[in-house]
């Protein structure tokens, strides 16, 4: 039995990476991740400039529903600063992906070009913090593919009215991956003392609340889609079976962010994996391939 | 919610049921948890939440019958905050977060600490009074000057108890002995044989070099120190932003405390740590 997969050219030990914001603050915390059996490792989302981020609260659970809400505002060291965590990352061959995002093709620009020289496994295009509409994919993916010749993959909010449409502007100027999804608007009222909870006031909700909504976008661009470009399913997994379901709706591989925030995020990615290796088992499957798409069959 | 423990939630609205000035710029609190909550171990921290201002970590100090002690010290906006509040007013709390310490049988217990550090200490007291196999216990505390001294009253009034001593220094000799509390400590330290842990919270600078001072001494078995020179944000582990280098460890979940194996590994421990942006800067 193999847990191998394939994104494009992109050969990954097994589909779990770690997503975007999640214990990839620095190139430590990323190496301790891979470590623990990740395929591959997503930093945090890194702009131009440093960034401090919102107020606290920034991040907290909501335990009766495994989920988080969260606001961080993209605290970010800038491209500049955090290169020398690549740098230290990627001297031990991790296979790394950086998450970026800018306001304007310009900005986004020159962080590609100031991180090119990297031997990264990809890019990952941050769409969900700004207004974007198919004209603003097409540029600022335009200008990441004049630049690079790693992979992009790109990051999908559910949050944007026409997912598709966005998704269709990215394909058609070169991504090499779609990346589903990022958090959902969210927002918690303390209503003893009646304030937002975050600091920011207004934030995004991850965890298990985000599954059936991340399982149904990647079930849409699949549908889509098809075995044209790949996908990369993300939102609510904990589990192993959470996984198979993603591949079930079209995925080629997942990520796991807020299940692995925990004490012990290496018990959590060796959960993952036994479950996954248990329904593989079971249902005497022998390689991925087998089952992604495998809802539309 | 179950009963008796503290869920990784939102933040638990408590009242504030006490306040006092503990020393200049420091006051206590004691805030009403509105579940029973069992306890806390010495060296856990909460997130506290300023409604609208902020939220930050700080340590616990006592925790009895439904009752949380802690002790504000002020630096910025959020704690101003805090110590502008009133008996009576609501401020939230996430926790119990981190790793607590872990005091071994049979050793001389020997604390140090000063400012803020001491709320971890506090805590960590009177646990050991109440440990079976207590030795002795030596708390050493040390601050600028007298008016900075935190429990002061309660750890004079605990040393009148056979096996508790207390050392107190000053910086400017206003009270106690006139210099740095690791100065009585490596006196201690070259007087006494008997195995000993210990165990330090406060400024890291301060801590590295009681560290490399315990290093000398074959009678210091392990030290255990708590890092809070750390910039937190979600308390729990997700957002790594706390991560110490080269090991990957998060201050807020596989520390604060951390022992003297794990801190031989730490390269950034007093020497680096990650703003807010998640830059690197000196400490
Ligand atoms: C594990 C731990 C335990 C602590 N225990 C106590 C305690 O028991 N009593 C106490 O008074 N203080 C404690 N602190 C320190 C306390 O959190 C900071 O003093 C407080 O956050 C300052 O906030 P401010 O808005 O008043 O100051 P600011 O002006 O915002 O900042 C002043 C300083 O505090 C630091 N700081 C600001 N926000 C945070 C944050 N979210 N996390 C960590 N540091 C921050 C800044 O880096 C800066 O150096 C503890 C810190 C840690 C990490
Ligand atoms: C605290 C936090 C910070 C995040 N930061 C980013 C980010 O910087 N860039 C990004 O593309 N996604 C970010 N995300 C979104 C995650 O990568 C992921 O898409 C989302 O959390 C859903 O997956 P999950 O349910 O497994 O957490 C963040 C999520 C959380 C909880």
């Amino acid at each position: 039995m193999s847990l191998e997969t394939n994104l494009g050219d992109i050969k990954l030990k097994n589909p779990l990476i770690l997503a975007s914001g999640i214990l990839g603050a620095s190139y430590s915390s990323l190496q301790r991740m891979y470590d623990a059996g990740m395929g591959a490792v997503v930093t945090k989302s890194i702009g131009k400039n440093p960034r401090s981020g919102s107020p606290n609260p920034t991040i907290f659970a909501l335990v009766e529903i495994k989920s988080i809400v969260s606001s961080v505002g993209l605290a970010n060291p800038g491209y500049k600063t955090f290169k020398e965590d690549l740098v230290k990352l990627t001297e031990k061959q991790t296979p790394a992906i950086v998450s970026i995002f800018g306001e304007t093709k310009e900005d986004i620009g020159e962080i590609i070009e100031g991180l090119n020289d990297l031997p990264l496994l990809a890019f990952e295009l941050n769409l969900g913090y700004s207004k974007e509409n198919p004209k603003t994919v097409q540029e600022k993916v335009g200008i990441i593919k004049q630049i690079t010749n790693k992979p992009l993959w790109v990051k999908l909010t559910p949050d944007e009215c026409n997912v598709i449409k966005i998704a269709e502007a990215a394909v058609n100027c070169g991504c090499n991956a779609l990346v589903a999804i990022n958090k959902v608007k969210a927002m918690v009222i303390d209503i003893k003392t009646k304030q937002p909870v975050l600091g920011a006031k207004k934030g995004g909700i991850s965890g298990s609340v985000l599954k059936p909504i991340g399982v149904r976008c990647v079930y849409d661009l699949y549908e889509h889609f098809g075995d044209k470009i790949p996908i990369i399913g993300v939102g609510g997994i904990s589990k192993g079976e959470d996984v198979i379901e993603y591949l079930l709706a079209g995925a080629s591989a997942v990520q796991i962010g807020s299940a692995v925030g925990v004490a012990y995020p290496e018990n959590m990615v060796r959960f993952i994996q036994m479950g996954i290796r248990k329904y593989l088992r079971e249902q005497n499957i022998e390689n991925l391939d087998e089952i992604i798409g495998g809802a539309f069959k | 919610m179950k009963k008796g423990i503290m869920n990784n939630t939102r933040p638990l609205i408590c009242k504030i049921v006490d306040k006092w000035e503990e020393c200049d710029d420091t006051f206590g609190f004691v805030l009403e948890l509105p579940i029973k909550i069992q306890k806390a171990k010495p060296g856990q921290f909460i997130m506290l939440w300023i409604p609208g201002v902020d939220e930050y970590p700080v340590g616990i100090a006592g925790i009895k019958n439904g009752f949380i002690e802690i002790g504000v010290a002020k630096m910025g906006v959020g704690t101003s905050a805090m110590i502008d509040k009133q008996k009576g007013d609501f401020v939230g709390i996430r926790g119990f977060f981190g790793k607590p310490f872990k005091p071994p049988k049979n050793v001389n217990h020997l604390l140090i600490g000063g400012g803020f550090g001491m709320t971890p200490l506090k805590l960590l007291t009177s646990s050991l009074i109440n440990f079976e196999e207590m030795q002795r216990v030596h708390i050493f505390e040390g601050a600028r000057s007298k008016n900075k001294l935190m429990y002061l009253e309660w750890l004079e009034n605990l040393e009148n108890q056979e096996e508790i001593f207390f050392h107190v220094s000053t910086d400017d000799g206003s009270y106690g002995y006139k210099g740095f509390p690791t100065v009585d400590l490596e006196k201690f330290l070259q007087n006494n044989k008997t195995p000993s842990v210990i165990y330090a919270a406060g400024p890291e600078r301060m801590m590295k070099v009681i560290f490399d001072l315990g290093k000398k001494y074959s009678n210091v078995i392990d030290m255990q120190m708590s890092l809070a020179d750390r910039y937190i944000r979600c308390g729990f582990g997700l957002c790594a932003g706390c991560v110490v280098d080269p090991t990957g460890w998060r201050i807020c979940t596989d520390g604060p405390i951390f022992n003297t194996e794990q801190l031989e590994q730490i390269t950034d421990f007093g020497n680096f740590r990650r703003t807010e942006t998640g830059a690197k800067e000196k400490i």
